[in-house]
């Protein structure tokens, strides 16, 4: 007992310093965020207390809906096209494959490339004028579908979502991966023999194997689609005409070019609840506590 | 086992520690030099960065109790930065600031030191109109360093010529059949990047609204005199909508930016590039034949009320001091900025082609882009929107310009949001 006690405040006390670190760079911000909200503020001058009175003026701009329906399409363009995407993929090196960390290598590529760098690219591809698509569509002669990709209101979201689905397929590929590796040798060869054809050993046994990895991954999704922000800053700023910004970009905008550190901050909360409350659907669609 | 948990614990509050005094200990560090920072955006290789970083070396070689040490940072992010850390109170010792609307809030907020007690340094080389452009309610905040103007038009002489036009047009009736005949010989007329939403308004807006309204309409609409919702202010917008209608832009103007712009211009797929003083320098250090490249001003447009000769501009290139120096600190920024913005800098200055406050002589070195665009100042300064406008104002008209370009809005629906805007802030 005393041992166990004694081993107890050893691990409490090897916690601390990580805690403490929590505390400082992910608690207090957020709270601080969180008193912001309730101020007027222009960064320089004195903050004056303001209430509710932000996040009324929040809820009535509808540039701000606008970045909630952009974001959205954030968060469906990452939960149904990089998981599955990356499921298929992952299943599909899941063999003994002669270069298999080739390619998995190559999956992953885009995953440890600076965001800047993807983004600077997929504008040069995108570019309207002398872009790689257009040039290809151009070349066999498809003239009339090169477009303005990213410079088109209507098309613009989409060209930065397949970038965004294009940058983070690599990630989930490689813990689908990793998952399916850990699926027990005994298990397939009892499925083979028992005469299971692929198609079925994929679904009835593979997957439902995996299911809680999945599970983490959609997680994962959502809350990095919530906070996607560097990829469509250098993409397009938000634009044109404010067609691809979302709600971080909106936060940033409010706060920093126009000086509403409050206003700016009451978004931020929101932000904070919108993720909490996705999160939490997830969960009970699911049926399990993963998070 | 205890021993190591101790360190660990104590180091993390050595690294906390230190993570909260950040900035505070910078001038402590040295014995009895003063250690000044200066953050500025002198990160492009033009021979005016050159010149500003020339004089911080010289102006250290000879202090040996003064050291000036510069931090850069690329100029779209700049701002941005310098908010953040002011918001935060971490502003370095001395920094690179814009005039008008932008200075407002830090000299508002405190943040930033008066120099009133050396002004008297610059009476008579920089006439009180310019310097006036760093003053908020009477105290002089930086000195300026250079005039930008923000509204000129760069072009080809040759590509002019051949589309049937032997002098650059004059007025806007002559401007858009230019426009036209280039378009129909496959040249792109007028190269705009137009992705960080700014160019359209302070290159494009500032002048043609001032040719429209004149040079009162601004000043009075946001006093609430007059209004936005005026019609000659929307006349001007109507002329970027008609600009845009008539394919004077490249198709890819939203998505690229203004450097990007201006190489497609400087490598000749663009006949005309509209943008301010900066691109001076850049533009003729990179194209072939800098004789090929002409520069005029923007055209009259016929019914307007405002003085043609005029063009949108403003003092530039100032530096203010925190007002946290200690006394020390603040006897060395004062020795520093009267050293820095002596005739010796406008010299090297108008030798990179940059337009300065100060009168001064010059060579016949001078490239004649440069000497033309110097001339234009001389019909003097129509202000710059977005050195005039608020922040929430200049947002909603950069990004309502941009939607005009797509269609998405009219100038009348910009007009009224603006006005909106307006009395919300009144």
């Amino acid at each position: 007992m005393h041992a166990v006690g004694r081993r107890r405040g050893a691990i409490i006390l090897g916690l601390l310093p990580a805690l403490l670190i929590y505390v400082i760079f992910a608690i207090l911000p957020i709270l601080q965020s969180f008193y912001y909200s309730v101020m007027e503020w222009d960064g320089f001058s004195d903050m004056t207390y303001v209430g509710l009175a932000n996040f009324k003026e929040v809820f009535a701009d509808p540039l701000f809906w606008n970045s909630v329906k952009n974001n959205i399409y954030v968060v469906l363009a990452s939960v149904f096209g990089q998981v599955p995407i990356a499921l298929f993929i992952a299943l599909l090196l899941n063999r003994k494959l002669k270069g298999l960390k080739i390619f998995r290598t190559i999956g992953f590529l885009p995953v440890v490339l600076s965001t800047v760098v993807i983004s600077l690219t997929w504008s040069l591809i995108y570019n309207s004028e002398d872009g790689l698509i257009n040039e290809l569509l151009r070349s066999v002669g498809l003239e009339s579908w090169a477009l303005n990709w990213l410079g088109d209101t209507n098309l613009a979201m989409i060209a930065v979502c397949i970038t965004v689905i294009w940058q983070f397929v690599g990630l989930y590929l490689i813990i689908f991966l990793a998952a399916l590796q850990n699926v027990p040798e005994e298990v397939l060869e009892a499925a083979k023999m028992d005469g299971a054809s692929e198609w079925t050993t994929t679904w009835k046994i593979i997957v439902p194997m995996i299911w809680d990895t999945i599970i983490v991954a959609v997680i994962l999704c959502i809350a990095g689609s919530l906070k996607t922000f560097d990829l469509i800053y250098v993409m397009t700023h938000g634009g044109p005409s404010h067609s691809t910004e979302v709600m971080a970009l909106y936060m940033f905008n409010e706060t920093f070019s126009q000086l509403q550190y409050g206003y700016g901050s009451a978004v931020s909360v929101l932000i904070f609840f919108f993720s909490l409350l996705l999160i939490y659907l997830v969960n009970k669609i699911f049926g399990k506590k993963m998070i | 086992m205890k021993k190591v948990s101790i360190l660990l614990v104590g180091i993390i509050a050595i690294l906390s520690l230190a993570a909260c005094s950040g900035g505070e200990g910078e001038t402590a560090s040295g014995s009895d030099v003063i250690e000044l920072t200066l953050w500025n955006d002198w990160t492009e290789d033009r021979p005016e960065n050159t010149a500003y970083k020339n004089m911080v070396e010289k102006f250290n070689e000879q202090h040996d109790d003064i050291e000036v040490v510069i931090e850069a940072i690329p100029h779209d992010q700049y701002e941005t930065k310098l908010r953040t850390q002011a918001a935060g109170n971490q502003l370095p010792d001395m920094f690179r600031v814009w005039p008008g609307a932008r200075l407002a809030p830090l000299a508002e907020g405190g943040a930033t030191l008066s120099l009133d007690p050396i002004k008297d340094n610059w009476e008579g080389v920089i006439p009180e109109g310019i310097m006036k452009d760093y003053q908020f309610d009477g105290v002089q905040y930086a000195i300026p360093g250079n005039i930008s103007e923000t509204s000129l038009i760069f072009y080809h002489k040759d590509m002019v010529k051949d589309a049937g036009f032997e002098e650059f047009p004059k007025t806007y009736e002559e401007l858009k059949s230019l426009i036209t005949a280039l378009n129909e010989a496959g040249t792109t007329p007028i190269s705009l990047g137009n992705k960080a939403i700014w160019p359209l308004q302070s290159v494009y807006i500032s002048t043609i609204a001032d040719r429209f309204t004149g040079s009162d309409f601004l000043p009075n609409a946001l006093s609430g005199e007059g209004s936005f919702e005026n019609e000659q202010f929307i006349n001007s917008m109507k002329v970027i909508e008609e600009l845009a209608n008539m394919k004077a832009f490249n198709g890819d103007m939203n998505t690229i930016d203004e450097a990007q712009a201006r190489s497609e211009f400087n490598a000749g797929n663009a006949a005309m590039h509209f943008a301010g003083s900066w691109a001076i320098g850049p533009v003729l250090d990179t194209v072939e034949n800098p004789d090929k490249i002409g520069v005029a001003p923007f055209p009259s447009f016929a019914g307007g009320d405002g003085d043609p000769a005029k063009i949108a501009g403003v003092a530039g290139g100032g530096i203010a001091l925190n007002s946290d120096l200690s006394e020390e600190e603040q006897e060395a920024a004062f020795e520093f900025l009267k050293f820095f913005y002596s005739d010796e800098m406008y010299q090297q200055l108008v030798e990179a082609n940059i337009i300065v406050p100060a009168d001064v002589e010059m060579g016949d070195d001078i490239p004649q882009v440069f000497q033309e665009a110097n001339k234009l100042a001389q019909g003097g300064l129509a202000p710059v929107y977005d050195a005039t406008l608020s922040p929430e104002l200049t947002d909603i008209i950069n990004n309502g310009l941009q939607a005009i370009t797509l269609g998405e809005k009219t100038p009348e629906e910009l007009a009224k949001e603006m006005q909106e805007q307006v009395e919300k802030e009144q």
